[in-house]
């Protein structure tokens, strides 16, 4: 049996019907050794006060929907122990998202983002059932397996200072995604997304801070897929410039 | 967290939601914590570019009008506050590559055609060491022509 001891939880609280502005609560709830953040939320929601709202659904970093800001970084709150703070732990909603209640953020500008880039196989012609399966080689896989891992928990966009200072940013979780199905050697949608991707707010307003990549809970590391879609970009413009039919499939 | 940080106008959706949302805040500590150190660093190298393109457009016009005005505007690049600015700019560049190249590997693909990428460790230590090297040359050269 884990041990049981008290800390003080700093909720946001707000209610668009009720309250102006967002306003903090404090909960003093029994804790134990082995909870994440996440457990202390449900705690409270569970036993102290059913009013409080918060996403969270498979409580194993896997559905992405946890992330809050948890003493001013942000964190997949399913994941992080509530044992690496002190007796005072402060979670906030999102930042760089609109708030919808306590600590609900607005996610349809996100997917709208999402969506700009196409994160699935586009095929110009798609192949019948009967020529079977399209192979792809472990070392195919292994060029994009790492930017497949994103769960589109928004930490990224979060912690980005670009979305803070550029609201029209496509963001890396939008891009590193994208440019995972331009690498992926089933797909031919890499001339679509490229568009999108040189417009005002692509890819080349990251100006490579990297603290995307720093709070990314899965190790995807957006930063770098940003990187490399600019390199793939600009040779793909070269080739645009000397080759007719350009370079992107 | 103090709620009342400076609000902005970030990933709103493009359509009105029904419920009335409180404006995004930005992040906490923006920008004076240490993490975003190296965004606004990099930001602030703008100054440097601009300054040093002009400085370099004055040698080029200066070199255009006669060996005289090539030495006065040499002459004047000893003056200790253009030292001090040429010092403060080489610092600026040292941190901007040597940062770059430690987070040079993640921004290449994997292969490059039939070549697997070399170990990260390799590629930092040849981009510094060629850096290193590079600088030195170029001093000794300068150091020569003066």
């Amino acid at each position: 049996m884990a041990e049981t001891r008290t800390k003080t939880i700093v909720v946001t609280r707000f209610d668009p019907d009720r309250d102006e502005a967002p306003r903090l609560q404090r909960y003093e709830i029994p804790v134990q050794d082995d909870w994440k953040v996440l457990d202390a939320l449900n705690y409270i929601k569970d036993e102290v006060d059913g009013t409080l709202s918060h996403r969270w659904s498979c409580r194993m970093a896997v559905c992405g929907s946890c992330g809050m800001n948890v003493n001013g970084s942000p964190k997949l709150t399913c994941k992080d122990p509530l044992s690496d703070y002190g007796d005072t732990v402060e979670v906030t909603p999102l930042p760089n998202f609109p708030v919808i209640r306590d600590l609900v953020v607005e996610i349809e500008g996100f997917m709208e983002r999402l969506q700009k880039v196409k994160p699935w196989i586009v095929r110009a012609k798609e192949l019948a059932v009967e020529a079977g399966p399209t192979r792809q080689s472990p070392a195919e896989l292994d060029d994009f397996r790492q930017f497949s891992m994103c769960i589109n928990c928004m930490l990224c966009y979060a912690a980005c200072p670009v979305i803070a200072n550029e609201p029209d940013f496509l963001g890396p979780a939008a891009i590193a995604l994208g440019h995972r199905y331009n690498l992926d050697t089933r797909d031919q949608g890499q001339k679509e997304r490229n568009r999108v991707f040189r417009e005002d707010g692509g890819i080349f307003s990251c100006s490579y801070a990297n603290e995307c990549s720093e709070v990314c809970p899965k190790h995807v590391d957006p930063s770098g897929a940003i990187q490399q879609a600019k390199l793939a970009n600009v040779i793909d413009w070269v080739k645009g410039l000397v080759l007719e039919r350009g370079g992107a499939r | 967290m103090s709620h009342a940080r400076p609000v902005l106008d970030a990933m709103k959706p493009s359509r009105p939601a029904p419920t009335r949302m409180a404006p995004p805040r930005k992040p906490d500590g923006f920008p004076n914590a240490g993490r975003y150190r190296a965004y606004l660093a990099f930001g602030f190298g703008g100054f440097f570019l601009l300054t040093m393109s002009l400085l370099v457009l004055r040698a080029v016009w200066a070199l255009g009008n006669g060996e005289a005005a090539w030495r006065r505007v040499a002459t004047s690049f000893q003056n200790p506050l253009y030292v001090i600015y040429h010092a403060l700019a080489f610092l600026w560049l040292s941190w901007f590559i040597l940062r770059l190249f430690r987070l040079f590997p993640a921004t290449q693909p994997r292969r490059l055609g039939p070549i697997r990428r070399p170990p990260d460790a390799l590629l930092v230590a040849g981009l510094s060491g060629a850096f290193v090297v590079v600088t030195f040359v170029v001093a000794a050269m300068l150091w020569g022509a003066s």
